[in-house]
């Protein structure tokens, strides 16, 4: 086994341990006070102006009025067109969406590779005329999506990393590990699209790279186009996770947890039982007109203040 | 160094006033106030103040914190704003707010788009200092240094180090209160960063651990609460007076006479006003009682501690003042067996009660709370009223949306049908709903009249709100015209107050502010003359 495949190995296990970790620090963390923003989509036949269930009269008598489809469609829109930056910021947007289009089509195209290391290992061609169809289609599939992804991605980034150069606000707000992002992942792009044009067309030495992954086989010799590819991207494994660039993981919380959590309490419900487990919590903020012990004891700390 | 090109190296170790505001670099306004003679001048700390004041952000002491005179006594304070951070971070001390912070910390990718969104930042010309990842990313760098394991290593690594020095954070101190927490750069982050709850956890680490606080939110807000029953400082004995004297003008001003329900046990409705209405604006209490009365509804007052008083202000700056506060408030509704709490015409009464205490509230005390304006649009719908709209024909009718209630609520509609019922001028500022913009007293803002501090109020944080009013009416701007901003929210009213005196908003344009209540009364035809006085209070 190779020093690559070793080293592979281990960055794909720390990618996903860190980011499985953080996740999991995040959504173990206590119930919070509700901090909604509106408009919130999922509130069926409000979602569009930003109303909400509270514009009901005794709305906490009313059936739940949550719209699944209006909730996904808004996902949808943010995720693949980053829908908020196109109405707030469009000159960022142009760089922006390309940016993060493309590198969705690069993990589409990472998972077609797997699928193909997996086909090829089970000894089914993926190739261009194969005699499996399915073994074509994904060998076109992984074409198309790799060549979007890295021209898109490519562009995305390189305006990007412009913009913050060269735009006012973006340069003044920007430190060194901003710019490093951006190269990182500049770099990661560019040997990508290098190593297709020039040593890789078909990715059939990629396929089999993915192939040796899955099948713990010694990998067979890679041109060194394809060989910098994949130490930059085992780099970036590596280094991703302690960045902000885990913001694809992040924003399911932001969004679900924070923005557009709206659940309200009900006696003797899950949050109920959340929040009673929260006022028993123990405080030792040192102001003097916080009685130290639990919340709930400083909360009801009003005696006090009515004899004064 | 140019106010625009702050840095925050400079804020960290700059000595002096880092920013001198200038006027003349505000975004231009609408006429007739595209004049700069007829803008307000901007006032200055006298020399006395500049020396014994922490005022070396901008040239404004919100906090009017007196300088410590030795490197003692700032050691101090360091070590209780680091000791503050750290808690902020931890599940005990800070379970209220933790997640949504740390998201904040984490997943900033600096795109600036809320900068694009903030109100301040605009209108003070793009001063680097009022940026909202400004503040965002002085918290950052110190949470990761201070906070993370290994931060001081990669502080360095990471070109992001800062020290904590008093000098930085005296002026983190001043500038958590240059933010109205509008949470309108929250709601155009693409990521879901919020840089308004930075304000906001910031105001906590000075005020829940070291014990410094704006003195109107605090020592003659929420403490004077919890102690005399109102922010006004109105104990139980003047509040029954001032209902009665309340109730003796509804009769002169419409020939009805009737007691407002007081201390009812088993009413369906507890009805709380922000407590300023019954001082400020009576017309807006005595609105209410004759709205409610003449449709029939089963509602009482209280006159006990803090249920006379709407307000809570922990909401901007304290979690433990909030939570008293809205106990208090939730234990008065339980002694009364009411069926619902409905918050009058108060902002941040409506989400400190119902949407922020949701997560406070248990067992009995978490007893259902609503929004004024949906019982309104109910009542009006309904019928029981008897409304006629021409009775407003004499005015141009706009409505102001207050956060607490669109952004941060989603109450858009009700509000508007009722406007739409009673006003047949009714004409929308644009952006509004929840695009709005914040009146520019938000979080404190407008009860903050010491120093010069009214000065940023009036002349940077409303002064977008200003512009709207001015373009939504600039085809009858002239005082011919009577014009009628409705702000149903006590803290908006009081920005208005203060921002409509010092631009003469009345005399020049003749643009009056209010409630919807007195829009509605004006409307109902069994009330011979108008309810809306047309003068200036």
């Amino acid at each position: 086994m190779s020093g690559l495949q070793v080293i592979g190995y281990l960055a794909v296990g720390f990618f996903v341990v860190v980011v499985a970790a953080k996740i999991i620090k995040i959504a173990r963390m206590p119930i919070h006070i509700r901090w909604d923003l509106y408009p919130i989509p999922h509130e069926k036949g409000k979602g569009a102006y930003g109303g909400s269930y509270f514009e009901e009269i005794d709305w906490w008598t009313k059936p739940s009025n949550f719209s699944l489809i209006s909730e996904l469609r808004a996902m949808a829109l943010e995720i693949l067109f980053v829908q908020s930056l196109y109405h707030h910021n469009r000159s960022l947007w142009y760089f922006s969406f390309p940016f993060h289009f493309g590198l969705y089509c690069l993990v589409g195209f990472i998972a077609l590779l797997f699928i193909g290391g997996i086909m090829e290992a089970a000894g089914v061609a993926v190739a261009a005329g194969s005699g499996s169809g399915f073994g074509s289609l994904i060998y076109y599939l992984t074409l198309v999506l790799g060549a979007v992804g890295w021209v898109l991605g490519i562009l995305g980034a390189v305006g990007l990393f412009f913009s913050r150069l060269f735009g006012n606000e973006l340069r003044k707000a920007s430190v060194r590990s901003d710019y490093f992002n951006l190269l990182i992942l500049l770099a990661v792009l560019v040997m990508g699209m290098i190593a297709w044009a020039t040593a890789d067309t078909g990715y059939a030495y990629l396929r089999g790279f993915v192939q040796s992954m899955v099948t713990f086989e010694p990998m067979a010799p890679l041109p060194t186009a394809v060989v910098v590819q994949l130490w930059l991207f085992v780099a970036l494994l590596f280094y991703f996770p302690f960045t902000h660039m885990t913001h694809m993981f992040g924003k399911y919380f932001t969004y679900h947890q924070v923005r557009w959590e709206d659940h309200p309490n009900i006696r003797g419900g899950k949050i109920e039982k959340a929040v009673i487990e929260a006022l028993g919590y123990k405080l030792t903020w040192a102001a003097p007109h916080i009685k130290k012990g639990t919340w709930a004891e400083a909360a009801t700390d009003w005696e006090k203040h009515a004899n004064e | 160094m140019s106010n625009k090109d702050v840095t925050i190296r400079d804020f960290c170790r700059h000595t002096g006033q880092l920013v001198e505001l200038d006027p003349s670099n505000f975004l231009p306004l609408p006429p007739p106030y595209d004049k700069l003679e007829l803008q307000p001048k901007f006032g200055k700390l006298s020399e006395a103040n500049q020396k014994k004041l922490e005022s070396d952000l901008d040239g404004i002491s919100a906090f009017k914190f007196p300088r410590p005179q030795t490197d003692d006594e700032k050691r101090v304070l360091v070590e209780k704003f680091l000791s503050g951070l750290r808690k902020l971070f931890d599940k005990q001390e800070n379970w209220t707010f933790m997640q949504p912070l740390f998201l904040t910390m984490e997943y900033c990718a600096k795109c600036q788009t809320c900068a694009t969104a903030c109100p301040i930042y605009n209108e003070s010309g793009k001063l680097d200092i009022y940026r909202p990842t400004f503040r965002s990313d002085i918290l950052r760098r110190l949470y990761k240094k201070y906070v993370k394991t290994g931060g001081k290593f990669f502080a360095k690594l990471s070109g992001n180090d800062i020290d904590a020095s008093w000098t930085m954070i005296a002026r983190l101190m001043e500038l958590s209160y240059r933010c109205t927490v509008c949470r309108r750069c929250a709601q155009s982050c693409p990521i879901g960063v919020d840089n308004g709850l930075v304000t906001r956890e910031l105001r906590k680490i000075f005020s829940q651990e070291m014990g410094i606080t704006i003195e109107p939110l605090h020592a003659k807000g929420s403490m004077n609460q919890l102690r005399t029953g109102s922010s006004t400082g109105m104990s139980k004995a003047p509040f029954l007076d001032n209902v009665e004297f309340l109730e003796e003008e509804v009769e002169e001003r419409t020939g009805r006479k009737f007691k407002w329900p007081m201390d009812k046990a088993g009413a369906d409705i507890l009805l709380i006003h922000n407590a300023g209405e019954f001082l400020a604006w009576p017309e807006n209490p005595e609105a209410f009682a004759i709205i409610l009365e003449a449709a029939g509804i089963n509602y009482t007052l209280s006159s006990d501690l803090c249920a006379y008083d709407g307000v809570n202000y922990g909401v901007w700056y304290d979690d433990i003042q909030f939570s008293k506060v809205a106990l208090q408030h939730a234990e008065v509704a339980k002694r009364l067996g009411v069926k619902k709490i409905v918050i009058g015409e108060c902002g941040h009464a409506h989400k400190a009660l119902t949407v922020i205490a949701d997560r406070v509230f248990t067992g009995d005390y978490n007893i259902p709370r609503e929004s004024s304006m949906t019982l309104l649009r109910d009542i009006v719908k309904s019928g029981r009223l008897k409304l006629d709209a021409s009775r407003n024909d004499d005015m141009t009718t706009t409505l102001h949306d207050p956060c607490n209630l669109v952004r941060l609520m989603g109450i858009v509609e009700p509000q508007r049908e009722v406007l739409r019922a009673v006003s047949n001028h009714f004409r929308e500022m644009e952006p509004h709903g929840v695009n709005n913009y914040c009146c520019g007293g938000g979080s404190g803002f407008a009860i903050t009249k010491d120093l010069n501090f009214p000065d940023f109020r009036n002349q940077i944080s409303a002064r977008t709100k200003l512009r709207q009013i001015l373009d939504v009416y600039q085809d009858i701007i002239g005082p011919e015209h009577k014009k009628y901003v409705c702000a149903p929210c006590s803290n908006c009213k009081g920005a208005m107050r203060d921002m409509f005196t010092a631009y003469g908003l009345f005399e020049r344009c003749n643009i009056l502010y209010g409630g919807l209540v007195e829009l509605v009364v004006n409307a109902m035809v069994d009330i011979d003359k108008p309810f809306i006085e047309w003068e200036w209070h």
